[in-house]
């Protein structure tokens, strides 16, 4: 017989008249709020909610403008920045080695710690807010930067270091052996060698755990109550405050304030479920 | 081994330094996690107001824990809260994973766009839903409005019985994403042999979603309940945003009413009040870990 003609049935033609319908009310369902903040966002302060819906030709974007020049945003942007920035660091330095004595020198206070680790993943940070409390004031770490950037970084310590040893584990130790030989110790030998090999590790860590540190608001509203540290979401929960008639003015700063994350999210997709998945499949 | 005869050679202190690379992950876990942790369980036994000296009142703080009706309303609502969360997060991750699961580029931007929402602070989350459901002004009234009639417009958030279910629904089109990726990965490592197999056998789709699918998917199952058991307890930034705890106090989960106390100078109170959310927390998870033990739904965590 002649080459098959792909013949498209009826109920075929019905099958993807329905996935499509499906896929269109999945994606309409999680960006519709988006959509609308949008909308608001380029409404004029005069518009009411109705004129904002049904108006297609306005964009009024000197909301954003006036938004950021209201709401400290521009401080706010840059305290969110180095707290980031710094706690991703720290938690990158310290789960990487952790993980790599964990996975390479099981001793029995390795272990422990590893399943110590393992549990308190259980428990939400909100449990010991009372004593985190007095630790920030003893140390002198209410509203500075370096104090909440050791928070953040522990608090984000414990699903790193469960990715980074499941991770090394994987890793041939052949490797690191070599290098030993050729005149590495053990400890240049995991950066120069085993460090390098973690980068798909590191990536999703940082990608994930950046946004979760960028987002966090539950330790942040005890610990930085000043108005000069204030970070992104602190400074949209005190602009909704004060603000809380302009709402054109309102959408536009909460656009500002989750930008960055979904932007970050477009460009490092791929690491976001791979260390998804690699905490769900090594688990 | 070669490990060994590589640390003889050298400078004693540079082939030890290995050696202290749990340290730094270990203090400060030590001083930010665990030793908080500690303390809340000590201070949950004093009357400590957050200023002047604590003082030791045994379990006081426990007794008066089981008389608080607005410890025990917390406790309902982030009961509540959780008892919906984790099956529509669930039920809703596992259809979004089945329906996506062709490797297709469309399938794949679909996904990222479920995923979006995921990324944004549930703080701002929040505010983005009380501009849409405001009453006289929010989006939806005003969509009443436009279509005649906004008498008819409910005021959801403003409603002690709808004002929970919205918080939920809000909460589970945010992190649909998560639980979605956790089964799609799981969906991607079932062999197609056993499906073809199966088929081969006569078995209908619906035996081999029971048969197949859900037993394979049983670490994935596992990971999901319990992560969503530990979020959806702990709830914060979304009620804040949301509703405030309001209207009067029917969304006011355990998180927000701990807060509320040592903001109020009732520190050893909330303390007390904490130690008892961590058993909420570790007794469904525990219950949730060893039902799936039982039913051979394991994972293999020491390797």
């Amino acid at each position: 017989m002649a080459a098959k003609k792909k013949i498209i049935t009826l109920p075929k033609v019905i099958q993807i008249f329905f996935y499509g319908l499906a896929l269109i009310a999945v994606c309409s369902l999680s960006l519709l709020p988006l959509v609308v903040l949008f909308k608001i966002s380029i409404a004029t302060p005069e518009m009411t909610m109705g004129e904002t819906l049904s108006n297609f030709g306005a964009f009024y974007w000197d909301n954003y403008r006036a938004a950021w020049d209201n709401s400290n945003l521009g401080q706010a942007v840059l305290n969110s920045l180095i707290i980031t920035l710094g706690a991703l660091a720290a938690v990158v330095v310290a789960s990487s080695m952790a993980g790599y004595a964990i996975a390479r020198y099981p001793t029995w206070y390795n272990r422990a710690f590893y399943k110590i680790i393992l549990v308190s993943m259980m428990i939400p940070a909100v449990l010991s807010t009372v004593p985190l409390y007095i630790i920030m004031k003893g140390i002198n770490g209410m509203n500075t930067y370096w104090a909440m950037i050791l928070l953040l970084a522990a608090q984000t310590l414990p699903f790193s270091i469960f990715v980074y040893t499941g991770f090394i584990r994987g890793v041939p130790h052949e490797i690191e052996e070599a290098a030993i030989i050729d005149g590495c110790t053990p400890f240049t030998a995991f950066w120069h060698v085993t460090f390098p090999m973690l980068k798909p590790v590191t990536a999703s860590i940082v990608i994930i755990q950046g946004v979760s540190i960028w987002n966090n608001y539950g330790q942040a509203v005890y610990f930085l109550t000043k108005s000069n540290m204030v970070t992104i979401p602190l400074s949209i929960n005190r602009f909704f405050d004060k603000y809380s008639a302009n709402w054109p003015q309102m959408a536009a700063a909460a656009i500002i304030g989750i930008l960055p994350t979904i932007v970050v999210f477009v460009a490092f997709q791929r690491y976001f479920v791979k260390g998804l998945t690699a905490g769900a499949v090594k688990g | 081994m070669t490990l060994t005869k590589a640390r003889e050679k050298g400078n004693w202190l540079l082939n030890n330094l290995h050696k202290g690379m749990i340290w730094p992950a270990f203090l400060l876990f030590l001083a930010f996690v665990l030793l908080p942790l500690v303390f809340s369980v000590g201070f949950s036994f004093t009357s400590w107001n957050g200023l002047g000296k604590a003082d030791w009142v045994g379990f006081d703080n426990f007794a008066v824990f089981f008389q608080d009706d607005r410890a025990r309303n917390a406790v309902l609502n982030s009961l509540l809260f959780a008892g919906c969360s984790v099956p529509l997060l669930n039920f809703l991750g596992l259809g979004y994973a089945l329906l996506l699961d062709k490797n297709s580029t469309l399938n794949k931007i679909v996904k990222a766009i479920v995923y979006v929402p995921a990324v944004i602070s549930p703080l701002i989350m929040g505010y983005v839903w009380l501009l849409i459901l405001k009453d006289n002004y929010g989006v939806l009234y005003s969509l009443f409005s436009l279509f005649g009639n906004g008498d008819a417009y409910v005021n959801l958030l403003g409603d002690k019985n709808w004002a929970m279910a919205v918080i939920i629904v809000v909460n589970a089109f945010q992190y649909v994403g998560l639980t979605m990726t956790i089964y799609s990965a799981g969906l991607q490592d079932i062999p197609s042999e056993l499906y073809e197999s199966a088929s081969v056998d006569g078995a209908n789709w619906f035996q081999k979603f029971t048969h197949i699918t859900i037993p394979m998917l049983g670490p994935s199952i596992m990971i999901n309940i319990i992560t969503n058991i530990i979020g959806s307890l702990a709830v914060f930034d979304l009620v804040v945003s949301l509703t405030g705890g309001g209207p009067a106090y029917h969304t006011e989960t355990l998180s927000l009413y701990i807060y509320r106390l040592a903001y109020g100078g009732r520190s050893g109170y909330a303390s007390a009040v904490s130690v008892m959310m961590f058993f909420l927390i570790a007794i469904p998870v525990g219950i949730s870990y060893y039902i799936m033990r039982k039913s051979n739904l394991y994972l293999n965590e020491e390797k």
